[in-house]
């Protein structure tokens, strides 16, 4: 048995001559939260539906939960859930209907539907909505039963394609918080797109970043960081601009590359992240009290983009698309 | 990649039989479907022997002048009948059967329109895709949920046609003259051939559009034919024997049954997933 979730190698999709997806190879571990990150029209949705055999790829191969999406979908249709871009929803059927339906149609018991599709609604805030038409509904209050539907028979593996957008915050956050406790207490797996970094980065071990069909990045935040950016910035603040003097003793410290002077102390540049000891001793040395020491980290948002804009000067430079940052 | 070869498998009505259930309840609940699903019935099958039959005890309506102009095979058997009954064994027995021929057709080119191109438009399709039903098996109960209206309301409609004019010419007729052995054979064997033969064309047509108003103009134009041909067949049906109509049932059948496994071949989930 494969020890993770989903893994596929070469996943490529054209539509009607136009490449879709192209050569996509990532893998998920179960109980992992992965996020497909890129631009519109990236190809995000286009792998989720690869990945759960709704389409059929070009060429590459794939194994997800032990299955082969294309040869065994329906068996694992059964073990997955989605939550698709547009919600999806029958509109001339209340909330309960919709998901009583749908459970009915993964050959669920119709009884032990409606007792499970009340639950999910009360929990997700759509209890007293439960019996009206959907035709009414708010995109927000679509994507809670839409969520809900998604969630019915408990699968081990989630796609979820923009599971906030549309939400308000609150809403938002009880669908983060949602989807980590699913994770963490259940130990089911998540394959999340988003457009939403800040939530990507709370959610997400890793990310896949997308950029015309290809994969440019694919990793936790802190390797792709690492594979980006040789050096990290410092910021030193010692109460007012750094002295010639004080410069040239950082710049002596071991891993620093370079020290300019800020207004209130200097702006150094070090190749690795644990150096304030050391620039600490080397101020103290030199006279200067040292009133603040900010390693600049990189979150998961500076590495996105800085991988976006290095995918579209390779973009423009060779027209053939990069090569993914290895990890 | 595990080198699993997909099963053969049966069909898993329990599947069927649910989307059958959510397809069938939305037509009874949208007037859009059901409207014109029981209009059309309604005047043919119910307001035209009322007024045939009201017509024909008021007055003894002569019939002679207008079956001149009709073929000699139909003639010979309205004249087989005394006067009085002419008018009525004419329209109800012989030209009101392409009606149950057409009726079906439409019904189901109504709701088969309505079938993927509906899913579509309603963009409930993606997420019928990924549901865990096989691809046989959608196709099958979205066949199946065009069939079932369509026969359904044929068969209701004719038991109720027969009743009402059985009742209604009684005056004249003084016997019970409807159903006989051959329209039997027609509304039970033939009828559901079409509808299925109708189905198709039309279920597959709704494959490949984005709505149902494209389903309905595309599919009309291939139903239309089908409709004249029904029209220009069946009251002949009537005057041959019994032995014609079933095999005129059975090749229908056989060209429905053709067309219909040749769409379930042709729909696969790549293809409708490239299309959503
Ligand atoms: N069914 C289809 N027919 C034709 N082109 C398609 C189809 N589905 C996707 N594409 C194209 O494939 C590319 C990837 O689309 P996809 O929907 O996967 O992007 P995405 O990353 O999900 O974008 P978004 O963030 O906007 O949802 C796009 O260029 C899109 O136009
Ligand atoms: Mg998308």
């Amino acid at each position: 048995m494969s020890t993770r979730s989903v893994r596929c190698e070469g996943l490529t999709k054209s539509f009607e001559g136009e490449p879709a997806l192209d050569g996509l190879t990532i893998d998920v571990r179960p109980g992992e939260v992965l996020a497909l990150l890129g631009p519109n029209g990236a190809g995000k949705t286009t792998t989720m539906r690869l990945l759960n055999g709704v389409l059929t790829p070009d060429l590459g191969t794939a194994t997800v939960l032990g299955l082969d999406p294309w040869a065994q979908g329906t068996e694992l249709r059964r073990r997955t859930g989605v939550l698709t871009e547009n919600a999806g929803l029958d509109e001339r059927f209340t909330a309960l209907e919709n998901l009583v339906t749908t459970a009915e149609l993964r050959g669920m018991d119709r009884s032990a539907a409606r007792v499970r599709a009340g639950e999910l609604l009360e929990r997700f805030g759509m209890g007293h909505r439960a019996d009206a038409r959907v035709q009414g509904f708010s995109t927000g209050q679509r994507k809670r039963v839409a969520l809900a539907r998604a969630l019915l028979h408990d699968p081990e593996l989630l796609y979820l394609d923009e599971p906030t957008s549309g939400l308000d915050p609150a809403a938002t956050r009880d669908v983060v918080e949602l989807i980590a406790s699913l994770t963490a207490e259940r130990g089911r797996t998540v394959v999340l797109c988003t457009h939403f970094l800040g939530e990507a980065g709370k959610l997400a071990s890793r990310m896949a970043v997308l950029f015309q069909g290809r994969l440019h990045a694919f990793g936790t935040p802190d390797q792709l960081a690492a594979d980006l950016w040789s050096d990290t910035e410092v910021r030193l603040d010692v109460g007012g601009p750094a002295s010639t003097e004080l410069l040239v003793a950082l710049a002596a410290v071991e891993p620093v590359v370079q020290a300019v002077p800020t207004d209130d102390g200097a702006l150094v540049r070090v190749r690795s992240a644990d150096v304030t000891p050391s620039l600490v001793r080397a101020c103290v040395a030199a006279g200067v009290d040292v009133h603040a020491v900010t390693p600049r980290a990189r979150t998961l948002e500076d590495v996105y983009f800085e991988v976006e804009a290095r995918a579209q000067a390779q973009g423009t430079d060779d027209g053939l698309g990069a090569r993914p940052v290895a990890t | 990649m595990s080198a699993t070869v997909p099963r053969r498998e049966g069909t898993d009505w329990r599947v069927v039989r649910a989307m059958l259930r959510r397809d069938l309840g939305a037509i009874v609940r949208s007037k859009a479907l059901l409207l014109p699903m029981l209009f059309l019935p309604t005047v043919l099958l119910v307001l035209l022997p009322l007024s045939i039959g009201l017509a024909a005890n008021g007055k003894t309506v002569r019939v002679e002048r207008a079956l001149e102009l009709l073929p000699e095979r139909l003639v010979a058997p309205v004249l087989s009948h005394p006067p009085d009954e002419r008018l009525i064994i004419l329209v109800l027995g012989y030209l009101v059967a392409p009606l149950f021929l057409i009726v079906p057709l439409m019904v189901s080119a109504v709701t088969a329109s309505d079938t993927f191109a509906g899913e579509k438009e309603r963009r409930t399709l993606e997420t019928l895709l990924h549901l865990p039903i096989r691809d046989r098996d959608l196709y099958l109960s979205k066949l199946l949920g065009g069939f079932l209206p369509a026969t359904i309301v044929s068969w209701v409609g004719f038991v109720l046609y027969a009743v009402l004019a059985n009742i209604i010419c009684w005056p004249v007729m003084g016997r019970i003259f409807l159903p006989t052995w051959k329209w039997t054979i027609l509304i039970f064997w033939v009828a559901p051939a079409v509808a299925a033969l109708g189905l198709g064309v039309m279920v597959r047509v709704s494959t490949r559009v984005d709505t149902t108003q494209e389903a309905q103009q595309l599919g009309g134009a291939v139903v239309l034919p089908l409709v004249m041909l029904a029209v220009g067949q069946t009251t002949g049906l009537l005057l041959t024997g019994p032995i014609v109509s079933i095999v005129a049932g059975a090749v229908v059948w056989a060209i429905a049954a053709f067309l219909n496994l040749r769409g379930a071949k042709a729909f696969t989930r790549d293809r409708m997933g490239s299309r959503l």
